[in-house]
């Protein structure tokens, strides 16, 4: 009966999505039959959904937040631009800045690296799909998984006591002292990121190994022949072919370092000086009935932080454009 | 042809790197599974995969299970209540020393009474006098206990009720927030890649800074709406309808970004020549499109199916908490306890629930190489 | 707002816990609500999510209403999201009463009748706390009575192996003083006296508030300790600097706290108590509330393997027998007659009993047989209540979210870093100035 009720829905679902585009172009076509009209009318077609969908799931949420930024923690009085004042002077919202600014430059930068590093060498060894299933796992464990996996990596038991964290196991069976790696400031931050580049490594992967699809064959046969060696076709052929898709993949995980707060609320809650942006957000948002106008100044934040690389994106897009 | 050179061998070394690097932390959470739920804070993942020394306590029978032998009064039985191989080497009395005696020693408390452990656990307490003890002796162990699994923790999970509707609702949810998704913003990339109309940049533009929305400063808005729908046709403003419209929102900009990377990518000579014959651009996009984006499609199906697969938030937000429509994760973290007094579940609940992102993963596998075929035909 | 939390509970628990029996018995009977839905949310999650249904069907059998409980973990941000939204459940079960008060400052919250408020002060014991408690200035401003203690734990306990303490010559300390030089004792003895650990995920810091309330409650006057909780006496006051650093003495010194102080802040709460029962014993003593038996080893017994103390007051400064405590509130989001009805229900002796009989649960409701309740272990804990001369609620519970769910948690984890008392109180007085 259940699962009566799953095909149903499923089905009826998708379908009503197909046949609004199928139908669509059909009439356009049955009804249209000049060629100059199919351009923007079918257009209009291809939009129409996403831009409905973009306006409500989106702008508005945005709209609403700008506002509420404007008003007191019970979302009542305006009260101009006193929680922007506030958040300037907040210790605890520098900190956050200076923190984001690490994750932004270590995090996506190595992400994208070994994603193309391992999605390469994967696609030519045998057991690259085997490997290629392990560096994605992290990506399929749910965020409580990855919550616990870290706990049994970085916990800390005095010296003597029996160590239940790996990291420290590994250090006093080399004969140091046991530490509470996430307490140590700014070292713990690089903890926090190695988790997040363990996760989302996988994400670049997956994205590259499409990509890689499209790189054509003879191109780098061509190369094998001239003698070029694999770490010469890797900086020459491969890097340039997928600028655009590096550019793609760096971004998507910009903006989710911008986001990201759910590791550091699990592990340190933003303590021993491991704020960032996101998670005052999410605190002063929700923590204790919230605060919907302090909240939504750091949202804005987190939205001002994505202005430069929209600009990169549409500075490439318009070259693409060019050619 | 296959040749084993310098720099394939160190293709390899650095892969295999990679692998246990990233590996070595999902391991310790998989044996951590198969672990009694007691042992995962008191004893790190890995000593469970050799024989080690552990230091235990049990207690003895109390004076209701004494009997009268040869004029002494004997409590005699067995420290494991379940059969173990642990193999004990000492043995005490007093937390102050656990390891006093050697395993068949005797050894005299103060009472008079006298003790005796044997490596298999048995034990013999003899007195002269009755045993008056209304609780148990504790019993300090000293043994070598050899790795020991249990499949326990995965029964609790597998088999609570729920947990299978859970799943199916979760399924329900997923399959179309993942395909419709896929279908409109495959139309939108299109459309931003290959069409020509007013506002073209301006929207791409907006599609990069929606990337960057935080889901949680949507959902009070969000929900309003779906109230005064709701409220409107006087139905349920929770529904999964709903939820697949929600998923679709917030994946929107993300799945339209990483298509439209592909679709430009496509050789624009072949969509012109398409057009010069007579194509228009919506024969174009089934025909041709479609079938050359299949590893596109595949790696941002994984993508956005695991993302609300393992969503928790828009699931509790915009369904009801009742069997018929909660999802995996919710449930997952229902069984946790209050205060999060299961832990077993958490490393338990995590491999259940990834098994079906993993699955999926596997099947879309070959998508990657139909479309090497598929693209290499162009050249 | 922080008026309100300043009339805190003065009850004598004798009053409390002993009125008692003469009203006890009998079976619930509600009017017919025949087609009518109640829907409840809350945090609790498995069990007892389980005992709650269960509390439900008896109000289902009695009036053919229908219960419909969803619990979730993130019930906080959840309650939040819902209630701005306009779409709450119909009860909400609030586990502390500040996020009860900022819900009922929107207008998320209904009042409850005359009725119900003036059952609650017949039928509970110090009824007029229990009053105040749930009384919170509405979206006007104005004061309104809104929600129902059900469910209470008591925090002022300490947790041991009677075993241990047999084998070491150990007595239970019934004196602040002798629970100090007993601390003392066990250092020199070689053993580690206790188990301290705060970490909770994104609450971490919560337990170390429980120690500074219930040192505040030991050092001063209730008047002191009420003060402190509203802000009229500020956090960097010299008597809330000395109870942050008579916590350190325990805390801060690697002798006396198992894994040495740096580990307190990182050992999770949860873990914490399995040092009394290893071998040997990592540790002798764990203060913390009435439910930490959930978290034991499998097992392990009580009054066999564990038992607990009064967490004791100074015999030398003659403020009693101070007893902490806190409790989970139901509130309604909806006026309709089965939500009304249903919060009626609770202050009926039979859910209490019911759920007495299970365990984990306390009642300040007069009219509940307290031979119901499950254990002797729950027994002794109405004595310890019986002893005490002074209960205070939770003050962490009563400060605003963003110190008693924030600041004051983040600020003791700094504090068991290494931080100086001065420096967090400051900082915590800081973020309270923040949001006046």
């Amino acid at each position: 009966m259940a699962i009566f009720s799953l095909f149903f829905y499923v089905l009826t679902g998708i379908l009503v999505c197909i046949l609004y585009y199928h139908s669509a172009n059909f009439l356009l076509d049955y009804f249209v039959k000049k060629k100059s009209n199919d351009s923007s009318i079918r257009a209009f077609i291809f939009i129409a959904p996403a831009f409905f969908i973009l306006i409500i799931f989106i702008i508005y949420p945005v709209l609403e937040t700008v506002r509420l930024s404007f008003f007191d923690k019970y979302g009542r009085e305006f009260v101009g631009i006193s929680n922007y004042i506030w958040a300037i002077k907040d210790p605890e919202f520098r900190r956050g800045i200076l923190n984001n600014l690490g994750w932004l430059l270590i995090v996506p930068t190595l992400c994208t690296f070994f994603g193309l590093v391992i999605a390469n060498l994967a696609d030519r060894l045998w057991w690259g799909t085997i490997a290629k299933s392990i560096i994605f796992m992290p990506l399929a464990i749910s965020f409580v998984g990855a919550g616990v996996i870290w706990k049994f990596v970085y916990d800390y038991r005095g010296p003597g006591d029996q160590q239940i964290g790996f990291l420290n196991a590994i250090v006093v069976s080399l004969g140091f002292e046991p530490q509470a790696w996430i307490t140590i400031p700014i070292w713990n931050n690089l903890f926090l990121m190695a988790i997040m580049i363990w996760i989302q490594t996988g994400l670049a992967m997956v994205i590259f190994s499409a990509a890689l699809r499209g790189i054509p064959k003879e191109m780098l046969e061509a190369a094998r022949i001239d003698g070029a060696n694999e770490l010469k076709i890797f900086t020459s052929i491969i890097i340039p072919y997928l600028q655009q898709t590096i550019l793609v993949i760096w971004t998507i995980i910009t903006i989710l370092v911008l986001k990201i707060f759910d590791i550091i609320l699990a592990v340190t809650n933003g303590q021993w000086q491991t704020e960032v942006v996101a998670n005052l957000m999410f605190d002063w948002m929700f923590r204790g009935g919230g605060d919907s106008g302090r909240g939504s100044v750091f949202a804005i934040v987190i939205m001002i932080a994505v202005i430069p690389i929209m600009i990169l994106n549409i500075y490439r897009h318009r070259e693409e454009q060019k050619i | 042809m296959k040749k084993y050179t310098f720099s394939s061998l160190i293709s390899q070394f650095i892969l295999l790197i990679f692998v246990i690097v990233w590996i070595i932390p999902t391991f310790g959470l998989f044996v951590t599974s198969f672990r009694d739920k007691d042992l995962l804070s008191t004893s790190g993942w890995w000593t469970s995969l050799i024989t080690n020394e552990v230091n235990e306590i049990y207690r003895t029978e109390n004076n209701e299970s004494q009997i009268l032998e040869n004029n002494l009064y004997v409590i005699k039985s067995n420290l494991f209540e379940n059969i173990n191989k642990k193999k004990i080497t000492s043995f005490g009395i007093t937390s102050k020393n656990i390891n006093e005696f050697i395993i068949n020693d005797i050894a005299t408390l103060k009472d008079g009474s006298k003790i005796t452990v044997y490596e298999n656990g048995d034990y013999i307490w003899t007195s002269e006098k009755p045993f008056e003890n209304k609780k148990g002796k504790r019993i300090f162990i000293t043994a070598s206990s050899p790795p020991t699994f249990t499949i326990e923790n995965y029964k609790e999970v597998l088999f609570k009720e729920g947990v299978g509707q859970a799943f199916i609702n979760t399924l329900t949810v997923a399959i179309p927030s993942t395909v419709i998704p896929l279908i409109i913003c495959s139309f939108f990339a299109y459309a931003l890649s290959w069409m020509q109309f007013f506002g073209r940049d301006t929207l791409l533009a907006l599609i990069i800074a929606s990337l960057v929305v935080p889901l949680q400063m949507s959902l009070i808005p969000l929900l309003s709406i779906y109230n005064d729908i709701g409220a409107l046709f006087n139905v349920s403003s929770k529904s999964y309808p709903g939820v697949w419209m929600a998923h679709t929102g917030f994946g929107l900009a993300s799945t339209t970004f990483l298509l439209r990377n592909f679709i430009k990518s496509l050789p624009h000579e072949m969509i012109e020549a398409a057009r010069v014959d007579g194509a228009n651009h919506y024969n174009i996009f089934t025909r041709i499109i479609l079938p050359l984006s299949i590893p596109a499609f595949a790696s941002i199906f994984i993508l956005q199916f695991l993302w609300v697969w393992n969503d928790l938030l828009v699931g509790l937000v915009f369904l009801d908490q009742v069997p018929s429509e909660i999802i995996i994760t919710a449930k997952l973290r229902e069984l946790l306890g209050s205060r999060g007094e299961n832990w077993e579940i958490l490393t338990t609940g995590a491999f259940v629930s990834m098994t079906v992102p993993l699955a999926i993963f596997f099947m879309l596998q070959r998508y990657f190489i139909r479309g090497l075929v598929a693209g290499s035909v162009k050249g | 707002m922080i008026k309100i939390f300043k009339l805190c509970l003065a009850i004598f628990a004798s009053v409390l816990f002993f009125n008692a029996s003469a009203y006890a018995g009998g079976h619930y009977s509600g009017p017919d609500l025949s087609g009518q839905k109640v829907t409840i949310s809350g945090p609790w999650l498995a069990p007892e999510d389980g005992y709650m249904r269960e509390i439900a069907s008896i109000f289902e059998k009695a009036t053919g209403a229908t219960v419909e409980y969803g619990g979730s973990d993130s019930f906080e941000q959840q309650i939040v999201i819902d209630i701005k939204a306009g779409s709450p459940a119909d009860i909400a079960i609030f586990p502390q009463p500040g996020l009860a008060a900022n819900m009922a400052a929107i207008g998320g919250l209904k009042p409850l009748s005359n009725d119900v408020k003036q059952a609650v002060m017949d039928n509970y014991a110090a009824g007029q706390s229990w009053v105040d408690l749930a009384t919170y200035p509405d979206e006007n401003g104005n004061d309104q009575f809104y929600a129902i203690f059900y469910k209470v734990n008591v925090k002022s306990l300490v947790w041991y192996s009677p075993d241990n303490f047999a084998d070491n010559g150990y007595e239970v300390p019934t004196t602040m003083e002798d629970l100090i030089a007993l601390t003392e004792k066990m250092a020199n003895d070689g053993n580690t006296p206790w188990c301290i650990g705060l970490g909770s995920g994104d609450a971490t810091g919560w337990p170390a508030t429980d120690w500074m309330e219930d040192i505040m409650l030991r050092t001063h006057d209730p008047a002191v300790y009420d003060m402190w909780v509203s802000n009229e006496m500020p956090f960097n006051d010299p008597r809330v600097l000395e109870a942050m650093d008579f916590f350190g003495s325990f805390a801060l010194n690697d002798k006396y706290v198992n894994g040495g102080s740096k580990a307190v802040a990182t050992t999770d709460f949860r873990d914490a108590p399995n040092g009394l029962f290893t071998s040997p014993a990592e540790c002798m003593m764990h203060r913390q509330a009435s439910f930490i038996p959930a978290f034991f080893p499998e097992g392990v017994e009580a009054g066999v393997d564990y038992d607990f103390f009064y967490f004791p007051a100074y015999s030398s400064k003659n403020l009693g027998k101070p007893v902490l405590g806190g409790g989970t509130l139901f509130a309604a989001t909806n006026e309709n007659e089965a939500t009304m009805e249903f919060l009626k229900f609770l202050l009926h002796p039979e859910p209490n009993e019911w759920w007495m009989a299970k365990g984990g649960f306390l009642t300040p409701n007069k009219n509940a047989d307290l031979s119901k309740y499950s254990s002797d272990t729950f027994r002794k804990l109405g004595e310890i209540l019986t002893g005490a001369t002074t209960f205070r609620f939770d003050g962490s519970d009563l400060m605003p979210g963003a110190i008693g769910a924030g600041s004051f948690w983040t600020g003791m984890v700094d504090y068991t870093n290494g931080k100086s008392a001065k420096d967090v109180a400051d900082a915590i007085q800081a973020s309270w100035d923040a949001i006046k």
